[in-house]
């Protein structure tokens, strides 16, 4: 039958339909204007249409009935109430699993809708909800429909297969490489000629990989559409009332950076609702309002973007994190006493580490903390918390615009040559044997009038030590679980603009390595990701 | 003579996509294709198709009060309204209107077919 290959569209553009849906339900639930019952119907319409011309009949009766109940609401001007949106929410989750079998084959039978269908004939306003005696009072006639053409530039658009984007980034990166090897290749031909359109080559191949990442950039808004629906049901599921306010959902980011961020975002937003947030007599207690706030904030700034996600609830004390910490042996007690409240907040993102005093069946479960750390760091990001007691917490994540294209520092150990991403890195020192003393068993040096402790690249990466005494010895700093520390390495080649690309099996099983690049000379240089490192190996 | 020249107008793709599959399989030429009110008009201006299909729900209008302007640019265009809604007023609207076909969403491709072959001549 010929309608089976329209089967991938249909799916696709049924959810963005939903996606739109759902977020429509949970602005309906407090404002109930005419233009978002008409913006409702409209989806729930095209749905219909779309679902009854695949001949997914069950879709289009369900979406037939959203769409009557939907009229039913606009012609009669009926105000929002928990009940009407429950049956909206659980039409629309009904849909939605339709939609997921039919895209998991045809031969999944699609579940049933019956019950649903006489809830929603069924519903009545009166049966379910009183309306607010104003709302009686000014019973609004027929809404008028005003339609207003709205400038709009779909057509200048086209639609491209994602994995076409990827390729050209594939592609571009191993331009860039080839570009490299070409310019270490001319360094041995001097006097040919070459330099200038060389620099051209180079300035064409940063135009055209800036052009592509672009090509690559969704607004933020593509996924914000889901978490207001997200912080209602869970706060309605703990009795708590939060709001959501999300600014700057036009921001645009990297598709693979958005990808990476949802799951970490929805985990800070749960944390916030379930650990964050008080119960409604607990703020009105504590002088706040009944109902709490997050804001999702997301600002440009050059070549990132920053994420805020702050909650006005009942914030974290750096003391208690620090006892705790303590008391589970995570740091030491000599380490808790030079402790920065900034180091303490991030104690929450250690493994094993859970301040909610019971397990609730919110946080408790997925990723913690500690998987959202390391979700933003893998992106190339870097995460920093607030809080104040009584006052809430924010949630700072800092993440570059684009992924696969990094600046990474190249340092030699041994035959190995590695790649740290730049941002990874505080600084590079070079010190000479005296610099280095032992302390407790550990060597160390002295930065900034401060003790350094000092680990060995070669250890790391199962190299055999130097073996003789140098003079000049490099060392990396950087972090491993908020603390500085230097990695001695045998020399820092230099700062390389590099293409990263993901490892595959068995090499992505490969701890403490996120990824490998081609150099200009064909080598292959592996790049560290030392975020990964609990402890000063 | 030279195929049929026609516009779709609908704000789903796939309906879009379906719609073009069964013209082009039966000698229509698919000229544009438009997702809402504003893009119609624009498209039109560069096209004037010997037929438009017209979806009535769009994002920005309504497809029955957009025919006045549609016939404005493009007045030997041949409307057929393509809808779910089938109601007797709004199809008696839809001609009254200047439409000259109402083809009733879901449909077959036959459907289409006898359909636009009815606006021709």
């Amino acid at each position: 039958m010929y309608m089976s290959q329209y089967r991938d569209l249909f799916v696709s553009e049924s959810r963005s339909h939903l996606e739109a849906f759902n977020g429509l339900i949970v602005r309906f639930e407090n404002n109930s204007a005419p233009n978002i019952v008409h913006e409702l119907f409209r989806h729930v319409h095209s749905l219909k249409g779309m679902a009854a011309t695949m001949q997914f009949d069950r879709i289009a009766e369900l979406a037939h009935k959203l769409e009557d109940l939907l009229s039913t609401i606009r012609d009669g001007g009926i105000s929002s109430s928990q009940g009407l949106i429950d049956i909206l929410l659980a039409g629309s989750d009904q849909l939605d699993s339709m939609i997921t079998a039919i895209e998991k084959g045809d031969d999944i039978p699609l579940p049933g809708t019956d019950d649903l269908i006489s809830r929603i004939t069924g519903f009545s306003p009166d049966k379910h909800a009183v309306p607010e005696p104003e709302n009686v009072a000014a019973q609004p006639g027929p809404p008028l429909r005003q339609y207003q053409f709205r400038q709009s530039d779909s057509f200048k658009t086209v639609r491209v297969r994602t994995e076409t984007l990827d390729r050209m980034v594939n592609i571009t990166g191993e331009l860039i490489t080839t570009h490299h090897r070409l310019a270490d290749q001319l360094r041995n031909l001097p006097g040919a000629g070459l330099n200038e359109p060389l620099a051209q080559l180079s300035s064409q191949l940063r135009e055209l990989r800036d052009e592509v990442f672009l090509a690559r950039m969704l607004p933020f808004s593509v996924v914000a559409e889901r978490l207001p629906r997200l912080v209602r049901d869970l706060s309605r599921s703990l009795g708590k009332e939060v709001a959501l306010s999300i600014n700057g959902g036009e921001i645009e980011l990297d598709r693979g950076i958005l990808e990476g961020i949802t799951e970490p975002l929805m985990h800070i937003l749960r944390n916030a609702v379930d650990h964050g947030m008080e119960l409604p007599h607990m703020r009105t207690a504590a002088g706040k309002t009944r109902s709490g706030l997050i804001t999702l904030s997301l600002a440009r700034d050059k070549d990132h973007v920053t994420i805020v996600v702050s909650d006005d609830g009942r914030g974290m004390d750096p003391a208690l994190l620090v006892a705790k910490a303590v008391d589970k042996g995570l740091i030491s007690a000599g380490q808790a006493t030079v402790m920065s409240p900034w180091e303490a907040f991030m104690l929450i993102c250690n493994p094993g580490f859970s301040t909610a005093d019971t397990v609730t069946g919110v946080s408790g479960r997925g990723v913690g903390m500690d998987a959202v750390k390391n979700a933003v760091r893998s992106l190339g990001g870097s995460l920093f918390i607030e809080s104040g007691i009584g006052r809430g917490s924010s949630f700072h994540l800092k993440l570059p615009l684009t992924v696969s294209i990094i600046q990474a520092l190249l340092v030699e150990c041994e035959a190995l040559t590695m790649a740290f991403p730049v941002n990874a890195v505080d600084r590079t020192l070079e010190l000479t044997p005296s610099d280095i003393f032992e302390e407790a068993g550990q060597q160390c040096c002295t930065l900034d009038g401060n003790t350094l402790p000092l680990g060995n690249l070669h250890r790391i990466l199962g190299q055999p030590l130097p073996a003789s005494v140098r003079n000049h010895i490099p060392v990396i700093v950087c972090r491993i679980a908020g603390k500085a520390v230097g990695l001695i390495a045998d020399s820092i080649v230099g700062q390389r603009e590099i293409f990263v690309k993901p490892l595959d099996k068995p090499m992505s099983h490969l701890k403490h390595i996120t990824g490998g690049a081609i150099m200009g000379n064909g080598s292959i240089v592996f790049i560290m990701d030392i975020n990964t490192f609990s402890s000063l190996p | 003579m030279m195929n049929p020249t026609v516009m779709i107008v609908d704000d789903a793709l796939f309906m879009r996509k379906i719609m073009r599959g069964i013209l082009e399989e039966n000698g229509y030429q698919v000229v544009a294709e438009a997702a809402s009110g504003i893009e119609t008009m624009r498209r039109l201006h560069d096209h004037a198709p010997d037929i438009i299909i017209l979806d009535i729900i769009l994002p920005d209008a309504n497809g029955l009060d957009l025919l006045k302007s549609i016939f404005s640019v493009s007045p030997l265009s041949k409307v057929a309204i393509c809808s779910s809604i089938g109601q007797e007023p709004i199809i008696q609207k839809a001609l009254d209107l200047g439409a000259k076909a109402f083809i009733l969403k879901p449909f077959t491709p036959e459907k289409i077919v006898t359909t636009l072959a009815s606006l021709e001549g």
